[in-house]
């Protein structure tokens, strides 16, 4: 497949809000079940060793009109959850057989209670995390907290789940993580040749797609990228960060490269990325899950800082390690935690003396306009002022 | 010798400039009219590099700005107040502030003496400040484009519009041709409501003194021009001077190939820093 043949499928995908590809999955082998999750992180891995499809559900994007969802929330409430709600109402997540909901903020966590009254013929659960580091303690919390996992979707399948299993999906999952980090490397590398809104999509399709058959897409990708003959421009290089929840538009996306950027870092669908290597998938598996979640994982806002100091560590890796030359922080309109940390962030940015530039979005902006002048007029600051 | 090109796609005209170790070569406008304007870019660019007898791959930077981030052949893309800025520095350098009046929307940017917005204010989507709409109601009133300016300056009562918006402002206009205002007043005053809106911008950046530059492509209004003059007497910002220059729809071209040459420079510099 040809470039434009795998993001046309990927867009597809994306775009398909009745989650055909994961109706088609689960209709192919009788029993299968799918289990939707929220952003930002879930153990996919004890999902899939169930036989199950994790399915990520990132609300309903620009192209559904929220009627039912706006009666469950107050106007200062993210959009996501209320897209979330609208597509379940409206019998798009039919095709799902439970719903996880990771510890991102309030919202999400409110969000498995309603889901639990709503939708009371369906598996629910909050995945809480710990705000401990040390094995002892929030290693054992996390096991205990994935462990209900295991149990739960054990008894769903009607038989538990064994280690065996869960290495093997551990496995698959370490070749999933690798072949998404190695697309971002490239991208870093050559941000001409893989847009991030291809990239975006590419990421997108691993939401409905099983890891199986995302990992090959995702390398087929990195292929034909490379063999495509597309021009370089003089743009700046950005890490974009804010958006691991509720995610921008494409169009949004789209915007900030046309304004002269290449967006070389992001926190787009942060769980596919959020374990840093290679797990190891022949020891305890949930010890080891717990080890790369407390030792190795991503930061993002809505993950606990345990020292001060670490405070913005993350994103200072991801600026330094991608050559990136500012920051674009795009968070949705009332995100709390994305909101609450810029401020700490950018005081980061700012004793390194990294440029940066703020703005908010729904998942349902349609102007454009202001954000693309706001972004080429900060990409012109890096290109004509910057020191380097 | 480095050769550089900037083409600003506005929403009526493409400009084209050419531009040897940053002096000015060559330029080319074309009006629009319904023709796609990335064909018109390639062709102001085919045009220009014929022109000072040179290759395209003779180029060194070729650099787009206002709506041209699609055009593929760009080297890189500027936008309008960072290029308008630079212009309006390149053809008068006492200017601090630069007010770009175009097609579709208006801004004024308070610059430095190396062409560095420091602050800057734009109107926001109505387009009742725009030469789009000046050119709507000048067709509405049987005045061809270049007789505005002229008309609009032996004016004796102007009728101010009342309205900032583009749809109620034209009916504004339209009972005033009915209550038989005369066509000089009428046109002075839209010139004076949208420059008073250009004093306001101005006023808003916190300069207030110094030369201010009309660019884009109503700067050539005569009659617009001395709106603005009284207007920012109205606003008491006396300590500016209203101007424009011959060239002033260029400037954002202008702007654009410049900053080119910069870059290209800063690029081949970063290069060799790199590989030594």
């Amino acid at each position: 497949m040809n470039v434009k043949e795998i993001v046309a499928r990927c867009e597809a995908l994306f775009e398909d809000l009745r989650f055909n590809a994961v109706q088609q999955w689960k209709a192919a082998l009788p029993g299968r079940k799918a289990i939707g999750y929220m952003p930002v992180y879930v153990p996919h891995e004890i999902i899939h060793a169930a036989g199950f499809l994790p399915v990520g559900i990132f609300g309903g994007g620009d192209q559904i009109e929220v009627i039912q969802g706006d009666a469950y929330y107050q106007s200062y409430i993210c959009r996501i959850p209320r897209s979330t709600v609208e597509l379940g109402l409206s019998g798009r997540l039919d095709c799902l057989d439970g719903m996880l909901f990771p510890s991102v903020c309030d919202v999400i966590r409110n969000l498995s209670g309603m889901w639990q009254i709503m939708f009371k013929d369906k598996y629910v659960r909050y995945i809480d995390v710990p705000q401990n580091y040390d094995d002892a303690i929030g290693g054992t919390f996390y096991i205990s907290e994935m462990q209900h996992l295991r149990d739960d979707l054990g008894a769903l399948r009607g038989q538990p789940i064994t280690d065996a299993e869960l290495n093997a999906s551990i496995a698959v999952y370490n070749e999933n993580r690798k072949a998404i980090r190695d697309l971002y490397s490239y991208r870093a590398q050559k941000p001409w040749q893989a847009p991030t809104s291809e990239v975006y999509l590419l990421l997108r399709a691993g939401c409905v797609l099983p890891p199986e058959e995302h990992t090959p897409l995702v390398r087929a990708y990195i292929a034909a990228a490379d063999v495509e003959k597309r021009a370089r421009r003089d743009n700046a290089r950005v890490v974009m960060t804010g958006s691991f929840c509720e995610q921008p538009p494409l169009g949004l996306i789209k915007s900030i490269e046309m304004s002269g950027c290449y967006v070389v870092d992001d926190e787009f669908m942060l769980a596919f990325r959020w374990l840093m290597d290679e797990v190891p998938a022949d020891g305890n598996p949930l010890e080891e899950l717990s080890k790369a979640f407390l030792h190795r994982s991503a930061q993002s806002a809505s993950k606990y800082d345990d020292k001060k100091e670490d405070k913005g560590r993350y994103l200072l890796h991801q600026v330094k390690s991608r050559g990136a030359e500012g920051v674009i922080f795009a968070a949705p309109s009332f995100c709390d935690p994305a909101l609450l940390e810029r401020p700490m962030l950018q005081e980061v940015l700012a004793k390194q003396k990294i440029p940066y530039t703020a703005f908010k979005y729904a998942e349902n902006t349609g102007q454009m306009a202001p954000i693309r002048e706001q972004a080429g007029t900060f990409a012109d600051s890096i290109k004509l002022w910057s020191a380097a | 010798m480095i050769h550089t090109i900037g083409i600003d796609i506005g929403s009526g005209a493409v400009k084209t400039v050419l531009f040897r170790d940053n002096a000015w070569v060559a330029k080319r406008c074309e009006r629009i009219r319904r023709r796609d304007p990335m064909e018109l870019a390639k062709q102001g660019f085919d045009e220009v590099v014929a022109e000072a007898k040179l290759k395209p791959a003779d180029v060194a930077y070729t650099a787009t700005t206002g709506e041209g981030e699609n055009v593929k052949f760009a080297t890189g893309h500027f936008y309008s107040m960072t290029t308008h800025a630079r212009g309006g520095i390149f053809l008068n350098p006492e200017a601090r502030a630069v007010v770009d009046i175009g097609a579709l929307n208006g801004r004024a940017i308070w610059v430095d003496e190396r062409g560095k917005v420091l602050s800057y204010k734009m109107t926001s989507q109505c387009a009742s400040g725009s030469g789009q709409f000046l050119e709507n109601i000048a067709r509405y009133l049987g005045v061809a484009v270049e007789e505005i300016g002229p008309l609009s300056r032996t004016s004796q009562n102007p009728e101010k519009v009342s309205s900032i918006c583009a749809v109620l402002a034209e009916t504004d206009v339209i009972n005033m041709v009915s209550r038989g205002i005369p066509t000089a007043d009428i046109l002075k005053g839209i010139h004076l409501s949208m420059a008073s809106r250009l004093a306001k911008l101005l006023k808003v950046t916190g300069i207030t003194k110094g030369l201010a530059l009309l660019t884009g492509g109503l700067a050539l209004d005569e009659g617009l021009l001395a709106a603005l003059r009284e207007e920012l007497v109205t606003e008491k910002i006396t300590g500016l001077t209203a101007t424009n220059h011959p060239d002033s729809i260029y400037a954002g071209a202008i702007g654009a190939a410049l900053w080119g040459a910069f870059r290209h420079g800063k690029l081949k510099e970063l290069q060799e820093r790199a590989a030594a």
